[in-house]
C-alpha cells in the first residue's frame, strides 16, 4: 500500500506537486492525467525518491520512501519505468534484460519473453536500434525485472500508433490480471488508459483537482476542459 | 640506445597513466581532470617511504599505489554524493591545493623538486630492464581495464552510463560504480607514479599541473575513449610525437607552446570530426559519443 502525505515537491522556486495526500493499495489500477507541466511526473517520481527537494512523506508497505535513494526504495518492490530515456541504448534487448534482474534470478528473463515474444527475437539487437513501441515495451520488461508488486508508469504509449496504444495498454492488463502486479499509469491518451484503469487522478498545476472512479471521470460531460 | 631506452620507459608510463585515466573518462563517464594528481602521490608518497623510512622500492611502489587509490575517495565520495557535474570543481581544486602543498614544504623538495629517490634497480642493463619490467604493468594495465569493462560489471558500467536514472530505476545504485572505477583509475595512477620517481630518481611538481591533464585527455581522446586499445595508441603516439619535434632543433620558446598547439589542436580536431578516435568503431557506443548523446539527451529534456 502507498501512503502519500502533504507531498510537495519543489525545483527550486517552483512547485511541480503541491500538498498532496492520497493512498492506494497495491493491487490498484489507477491513471493520473493532467496537463502538460501539471506534475504528472513529478509526482511518479516521488513515489520512487527521484526527486530531492520534496517534504511531506511517502510510504510503500510501511516503509518510508527515501528523497535520492531511487536504487534503495525501488526494491522495496516498485517497478518505475521514467518517461524517456528507460532503456539503455548502448546494449542488447538480452544484455538489458540481465541489468534489470542482476537481483533476481534468470528464470524471470523466460518470463519476460513469454510475456513479450517479440522480445525475445529481438535479443540480440541494440535497445537503442529499436522502434519506439519495441523500446516501450522492453522498458515494461525492466521494470518486471524486478519483480515489482507495483508498475509505475510514465506515459509508456507516447508517440505509439493508435494499434500500438492497445497492445502496450493491453500487456499491461494482463500484467496486473495475471501477475496482480498494480499500475499506476500516466497517460496523455486519456480514453484509453480508462478503459484500463478503475481510479483515475487528474493533476492542475501540482494539486489533485479529481480524484474518482474512472467512470465518473468518462461521464463528465466537460472531460475536456479538464485537460 | 639510452635515449631510445627512456623513452620507451615514457610510454609505458603514459600507457599505464592513459588507459587508467580512460576507465575513469571514458568508460566511467567521470569528467575529473585531477589524473595528474594521483600520478604525483604515488611518485612522491613511494619517494618519501623510501627515501626517509627507508622501505623497499618495490613494497614502497605499492603503498604509493594505495595512498593513491585511498586518497580517491576524499574526491569522490564528497564530490559524486552531491552530482558528477562537483567531481570536476572537486578534482580541479584537489589538484591545485595538492600541487600547492608539495609546491610549498621543504620536505617534498619544494619547487625544486624531490631528488635522490632510491632507484628500483641498478647495474649495467638497469633501463632495459626497467622497460620489460613497465612492459609487463602497462600490458596488465591495459588487461585488467578490458577485463573490468568485459561481461556483467562492464555491462553495468555502460548502462550507468547511457542512462543513471533508468538505471537506478532498476534498483542499482550508479553511485558505487563510479566510486570504484575512480579508485581503481587513481591507485593504477599512482603506480606509474611510483615506478616514475624509482626510474628517475627525481620528480618536480610541474610535471603534475594542468598540461599533464591536458596531455592525458589528448590521449584518451585521441586514441578513442572506452575503447580497449585506445588509450595505448594514444599514449604512444602523444609520447613519441613531442620527442620528434625534438629533433627539428628548434629554440625551447617555440617548442613549448607548439606542444600545448598541438595537442589542443588535436583533442578539437577528434572531438569533432573522429569523437571515436583512432581506435573505435563507427559506433561503439564509446565515452565520448555516449556523453554527447546523453548530454543532448538531457539538454533536451530539460529544456521540455
Ligand atoms: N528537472 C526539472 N528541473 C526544473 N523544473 C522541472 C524539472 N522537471 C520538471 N520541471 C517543471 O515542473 C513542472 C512539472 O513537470 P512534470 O514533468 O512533472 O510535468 P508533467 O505533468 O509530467 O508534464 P508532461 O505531460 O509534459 O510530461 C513543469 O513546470 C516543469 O517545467
Ligand atoms: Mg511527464
Amino acid at each position: 500500500m502507498f501512503e502519500i502525505q502533504n507531498l510537495t515537491a519543489r525545483y527550486g522556486p517552483l512547485i511541480a506537486v503541491n500538498d498532496v495526500s492520497l493512498s492506494f493499495e497495491t493491487g490498484v489500477r489507477m491513471g493520473i492525467f493532467g496537463h502538460n507541466g501539471s506534475g504528472k511526473s513529478t509526482f511518479l517520481k516521488c513515489l520512487v525518491g527521484g526527486v530531492k527537494d520534496v517534504s511531506g512523506a511517502v510510504a510503500f508497505g510501511g516503509s518510508p520512501i527515501v528523497a535520492d535513494q531511487v536504487h534503495r526504495n525501488v526494491m522495496l518492490g516498485i517497478g518505475f519505468v521514467p518517461q524517456v530515456q528507460n532503456v539503455f541504448p548502448n546494449l542488447t534487448v538480452e544484455q538489458n534484460l540481465h541489468i534489470a534482474g542482476s537481483k533476481s534470478d534468470s528464470s524471470f528473463l523466460e518470463e519476460a519473453y513469454a510475456l513479450f515474444p517479440l522480445l525475445r527475437e529481438r535479443q540480440d539487437q541494440l535497445a537503442g536500434d529499436m522502434s519506439g513501441g519495441e523500446q516501450q515495451m522492453l522498458a515494461v520488461a525492466l521494470a518486471l525485472m524486478t519483480r515489482p508488486q507495483i508498475l509505475l508508469l510514465d506515459e509508456p504509449t507516447a508517440g505509439l500508433a493508435p494499434a500500438i496504444v492497445k497492445n502496450v495498454l493491453e500487456s499491461l492488463l494482463r500484467i496486473n490480471s495475471e501477475l496482480g502486479t498494480g499500475l499506476i499509469l500516466v497517460e496523455q491518451n486519456v480514453l484509453a488508459a480508462l478503459d484500463v484503469v478503475e481510479r483515475a487522478i487528474v493533476l492542475k498545476g501540482g494539486r489533485v483537482v479529481f480524484d474518482g472512479a474512472s467512470e465518473e471521470l468518462r461521464a463528465k460531460e466537460d472531460l475536456w476542459a479538464w485537460f | 640506445m639510452e635515449y631510445i631506452l627512456t623513452v620507451m620507459v615514457l610510454i609505458g608510463i603514459n600507457v599505464v597513466l592513459a588507459t587508467s585515466f580512460n576507465l575513469i573518462l571514458g568508460y566511467g563517464g567521470l569528467m575529473s581532470v585531477a589524473h595528474p594528481i594521483f600520478y604525483a602521490i604515488g611518485a612522491y608518497c613511494s619517494g618519501l617511504l623510501a627515501i626517509h623510512l627507508q622501505i623497499p622500492v618495490p613494497l614502497s611502489i605499492l603503498i604509493g599505489a594505495g595512498i593513491a587509490m585511498v586518497l580517491s575517495f576524499g574526491v569522490s565520495l564528497p564530490s559524486l554524493r552531491v552530482s558528477g557535474d562537483y567531481l570536476v570543481i572537486a578534482s580541479i581544486g584537489f589538484q591545485l591545493g595538492i600541487l600547492h602543498v608539495i609546491n610549498n614544504l621543504d620536505f617534498t623538495g619544494a619547487a625544486g623538486g624531490l631528488t635522490n629517490i632510491p632507484v628500483l634497480n641498478e647495474g649495467p642493463s638497469r633501463s632495459l630492464v626497467f622497460v620489460l619490467l613497465i612492459a609487463v604493468v602497462a600490458a596488465c594495465a591495459v588487461l585488467l581495464v578490458a577485463w573490468i569493462v568485459e561481461g556483467d560489471y562492464g555491462r553495468a558500467i555502460t548502462a550507468m552510463r547511457n542512462d543513471e536514472e533508468a538505471f537506478s530505476a532498476l534498483g542499482r545504485n550508479a553511485m558505487n560504480i563510479k566510486i570504484v572505477l575512480f579508485a581503481i583509475g587513481s591507485g593504477m595512477a599512482g603506480l606509474a607514479g611510483a615506478l616514475y620517481a624509482h626510474y628517475f630518481a627525481y620528480v618536480t611538481p610541474e610535471q603534475f599541473g594542468i598540461f599533464t591533464s591536458a596531455a592525458l585527455l589528448t590521449m584518451v581522446v585521441v586514441g578513442g575513449a572506452a575503447t580497449t586499445w585506445g588509450p595505448l595508441v594514444g599514449a604512444v603516439l602523444l609520447t613519441t610525437l613531442p620527442q620528434a619535434i625534438t629533433f627539428l632543433g628548434l629554440p625551447v620558446s617555440i617548442m613549448a607552446p607548439l606542444q600545448g598547439v598541438i595537442y589542443t589542436t588535436l583533442v578539437i580536431f577528434f572531438l569533432f570530426a573522429r569523437p571515436q578516435g583512432l581506435t573505435g568503431g563507427s559506433r561503439g557506443g564509446g565515452g565520448l559519443e555516449a556523453w554527447s548523446a546523453s548530454a543532448a539527451f538531457r539538454a533536451r529534456r530539460d529544456a521540455e
